[in-house]
């Protein structure tokens, strides 16, 4: 969190980036993003998971040696990120940044975390499954699958690999993951915790059972397709844009479930709210947690969209939900966990209150700090004037400037927040030194003998509630793909199956609770059916872009190939963590291409992996930038931004202009490259790589030195500045062979209905 | 710690709601109805988001994001087209060079766009000196407009017609043309040719 408000300062004074490559925004963005959610809301889940799952199973942990594997583990992998992403070891996706062995070491040890959980609920003492393992259940499986598919890559050296999927696959596969790491590392395992910790603080029973099971399923099979809304109006196909807005409106409802039974449960408690630190953390948490689950799917309006889209917003947004949501959930189960674990008073509930309200009071600076800087610049950005002919702010720099004054509000709000967390620490190590450990052991009576015999797996399949969902979602895939009669048959089975599954339900509710009630008994059903509704809005998503979006089904624009200095340059850019403010996607709208030029179409970044579309423009879009301007004028640029854009808070690039570039791996990078399908020659030689390589670098430090830039061949900054003047360059294979350049506006053939 | 089904025992529980017997490490569960508005939230979005697919994929000829953006740039450029300027007439520049509301307005634009390469005062950087009377891609108003406009790539100098447009391009030519000596460049645009 130290690192956030380091960052937050640096967007606001570019002179807080000590001109340190280690320090710089676009590396600790990384460490910031990547450290909320796998060091703080892991370390704080894991916790939550093996205190309740115990006690919800009534036995012990199943193995205390996997355990003690998985918390070392796990602050080894925290260490090895603290250290290799500020030196800029990065594959360049946003919460996917690790190296890909660490990625490797990130897999197993979840693994061993997974294989200690699941023991554990095999040889519980207590017959069904409570809610709350539901969500742990949900929790492993599916952020596995998640974790490997994105994470698959083509290593070329020891710190360094390609992610297989590129340009709109990898953007489809990366935010697929990003959505749910959201969904089930953020929001799953928390709803677990709140449905053990708040009842237990609240000494009440949970609102209703009955939304637990409807919202559980409903929130599992729904959030995986949810994806594409961080893609809307870009070159992402049209139906996958549609999708992901339709189910993020869908998810409201569920996400709201989750809410209603956390705060429900607290009626008849409200008297603590007064008294009880813990209560009033978890009453927060919940709110917050029902705030950003309906801004989310507000945000995922297409319309709604285009403002919101690379500013701000998003990063308010994902505040209220990580700050207000996770970190006051945490920051409650901590005060009630604390004392319990060692047999005490907590230290100060004064000092407890003091953090509710300096965290509350921050989180609402931080969170109206980016509502306004997010609308600010969004509408400053897409405002036209002269009858919508001209940009109103054409200078990118004017909207910065109009929103400092909100930046520095955040910065308030996140140290208001982290002060409150530091007398957390000090409150929970006080309140630990005044008792001692419990030893925790207690005598259960098992109650699994009952359960023997009435094993049988395969009733609990084949189910009228499982067939109907199957037959509802096969004919809705059959709607979605469908063309002509495929099609209405789709939407005829569809509506068919929903409304027979209603009135079967409503002839024999009593017996599908009884199932429900079954189908808890057997956690490894369980487990398999999660599995399928976590699978589903993936495989429908991705497996169609995966085997139609190639280059060799591209028509129109496809991207031409870096030569070995671009792609050096490539590969520093995606290092330096320029994704983290500057996208390259110009989406389908007048403003976006008033500023930036003609929209990016797909084919235009097929063959680049990783993609770098971005999710956030601090400073301009990039994807037209290649012969924009002079080398020059970016050789000045990098060496110190204001010099040419004067207000600029982007940090000076100095180590560019003293490093070599790194070329050794070259070889191996660009057959990598071919193994992914990029179209390079095969068998290239190391002498005929650098050949291309040197006399490429030459020319532009020849034309650099002409108007009295000098530097030399090999330094990183030659690269960049051959990667930035590629940006863009594409041949159109559907444009005869004329010697035009393209027109800004193509005509338009098919419009008229 | 007091069990809590000793609290709920004491309770009334209203119509249709049970508690369940079972208890999870002394947690206990609720079994009633689910809230009506919630439900309605829950329907209507899944009945919304059937009705918007199937209404924007298959029954009303929609256009894709693509086309509609390429109309709107069309109809966008058809308004530029109608209130277009003679950019290739050099009198008209030379009047606006005399009026005050041209060269200030070029003058305010020149000054948030120009000055990082051509300097404060127009001398030069990155970018050529304006006010050396050397005029390297032509000293008439028409060529200093369509340099602006066009940009000149291989020389570094950026296309700023789609980010400026028309007018503020002709204001940023008025202002230049105000900071030269007027004989001087007509002579020299003259012999250009």
């Amino acid at each position: 969190m130290g690192a956030g408000v380091l960052i937050a300062s640096q967007l606001n004074s570019w002179r807080v980036n000590f001109d340190l490559p280690w320090l710089t925004f676009g590396r600790l963005r990384p460490l910031h993003t990547n450290a909320a959610i796998f060091a703080f809301v892991g370390n704080m889940m894991f916790a939550g998971i093996y205190y309740s799952t115990q006690r919800l199973c009534r036995c012990r942990l199943a193995s205390p040696l996997l355990t003690k594997i998985h918390f070392f583990g796990w602050q080894f992998i925290i260490v090895c990120a603290a250290i290799t992403l500020p030196l800029g070891y990065s594959r360049g996706k946003e919460y996917a940044e690790l190296i890909w062995p660490i990625n490797i070491l990130v897999a197993v040890i979840w693994l061993v975390f997974a294989a200690n959980f699941f023991w554990t609920l095999a040889k519980r003492n207590e017959k069904s499954l409570y809610v709350a393992l539901w969500f742990y259940i949900a929790t492993i499986v599916t952020v596995t699958m998640l974790y490997v598919v994105n994470h698959l890559s083509l290593p070329t050296s020891l710190t360094h690999s390609y992610p297989i999927f590129g340009g709109v696959q990898d953007a489809l596969v990366q935010w697929w993951y990003g959505h749910n790491a959201v969904a089930f590392f953020l929001t799953t395992p928390i709803l677990g915790i709140m449905y053990y910790f708040v009842p237990k603080a609240a000494n009440r029973p949970v609102y209703s059972y009955r939304l637990s099971v409807i919202h559980f399923w409903s929130l599992v099979f729904i959030y995986i397709w949810a994806g594409p809304h961080h893609l809307l109006n870009t070159a992402l196909p049209g139906w996958l844009q549609t999708l992901g807005m339709l189910f993020s409106l869908m998810l409201w409802a569920p996400s709201w479930g989750g809410m209603l039974n956390g705060l429900l449960t607290l009626r008849g408690a409200w008297d603590k709210l007064r008294t009880d630190p813990v209560i009033k953390f978890f009453a927060a948490g919940v709110t917050f947690y029902g705030m950003a689950t309906f801004e989310g799917p507000l945000m995922s309006i297409k319309s709604v969209n285009a403002l919101s889209h690379y500013s701000d917003w998003t990063i308010g947004h994902v505040h209220g939900g990580t700050l207000g949501w996770n970190g006051f959930m945490a920051a409650g189960m901590f005060y009630w966990l604390t004392p319990r674990l060692w047999n005490t008073k907590l230290y100060s509930q004064s000092m407890a209150n003091m953090h509710f309200w300096l965290g509350m009071v921050g989180i609402l600076l931080y969170v109206a700090a980016m509502w306004v800087s997010g609308i600010t610049q969004g509408l400053m950005l897409n405002a036209t004037a002269e009858q919508g002919t001209i940009l109103a702010y054409p200078n990118f720099l004017d909207t910065l400037q109009a929103i400092r004054p909100m930046m520095w509000c955040r910065v308030v709000g996140g140290t208001f927040y982290l002060i409150g967390f530091i007398m957390m620490a000090f409150n929970l190590w006080k309140t630990a030194r005044s008792g001692s450990p419990v030893n925790g052991s207690i005598e259960v009576e098992s109650a699994m003998e009952e359960m023997v015999g009435d094993t049988n797996r395969f009733r609990s399949y084949a189910n009228a509630p499982v067939v109907y969902c199957f037959l509802i979602i096969a004919s809705a895939t059959l709607m979605i793909f469908g063309h002509g009669a495929s099609f209405l048959a789709g939407v005829f089975l569809t509506a068919t199956f929903t409304i027979a599954a209603f009135a079967h339900f409503e002839m024999s509710g009593a017996k599908w609770g009884q199932w429900y009630d079954e189908l808890l008994k057997h956690g490894l059903t369980f487990t398999v059916l999660t599995i399928i509704a976590a699978a589903i809005g993936g495989a429908v998503q991705i497996i169609p872009t995966v085997t139609m979006q190639r280059a060799d089904n591209i028509e129109g624009r496809l991207q031409i190939p870096y030569t070995p200095l671009e792609l050096t340059g490539r590969d520093i850019y995606v290092s330096e963590g320029c994704y983290n403010c500057h996208s390259q996607m110009i989406r389908t709208m007048t403003p976006d291409i008033l500023r930036y030029g003609d929209y990016s179409r797909l084919g235009e970044s097929i063959y680049d992996h990783p993609f770098q579309w971005g999710s956030k423009r601090t400073g301009p879009d990039l994807a037209r930038e290649g012969g924009k301007r002079s080398d020059e004028w970016h050789f000045y640029h990098l060496l110190n931004p204001r010099d040419i854009s004067p207000g600029s808070n982007m940090p000076n690039y100095t180590w560019l202009f003293t490093k070599d570039a790194k070329t050794g791996t070259l070889e191996s990078k660009i057959n990598a490259m071919r193994m992914l399908g990029v179209p390079y020659d095969i068998g290239l030689s190391e002498e005929e790589i650098m050949a291309e390589y040197n006399s490429q670098a030459a020319e532009i430090v020849q034309r650099l030195a002409e108007k009295g830039a000098y530097t030399e061949p090999q330094k990183q900054i030659v690269a960049v500045i051959a990667y930035l003047q590629k940006l863009g360059a594409f041949e159109d294979k559907d444009a005869p062979n004329e010697n035009t350049t393209p027109l800004p506006f193509e005509p338009v053939t098919s419009t008229q209905p | 710690m007091s069990d809590p089904s000793h609290n709920t025992e004491q309770e009334m529980l209203p119509d249709g709601v049970v508690l369940k017997e079972h208890s999870y490490d002394g947690i206990q569960e609720y079994d009633q109805q689910l809230p009506r508005w919630w439900l309605l939230t829950l329907y209507g979005a899944i009945v919304f988001s059937a009705a918007y697919w199937l209404v924007s994929h298959y029954y009303m000829s929609s256009l894709t994001n693509e086309q509609r953006v390429e109309k709107e740039m069309q109809a966008i450029n058809a308004i530029r087209l109608t209130n277009s300027i003679d950019v290739s007439n050099d009198e008209l520049f030379w009047e606006m060079r005399h009026n005050p509301a041209f060269v200030l307005a070029g003058e305010k634009t020149f000054q948030s766009f120009c000055i990082p390469c051509h300097g404060a005062n127009l001398e030069g950087g990155i970018g050529f000196n304006l006010v050396d009377s050397e005029w390297v891609h032509g000293a008439a108003p028409p060529a200093i407009y369509n340099t602006i406009f066009n940009g000149v790539p291989e020389k570094g100098m950026q296309a700023w017609g789609d980010m400026l447009g028309q007018k503020r391009i002709t204001e940023v030519v008025a202002y230049i043309l105000s900071k030269n000596n007027e004989s001087a460049m007509r002579k020299s645009a003259a012999s250009g040719e």
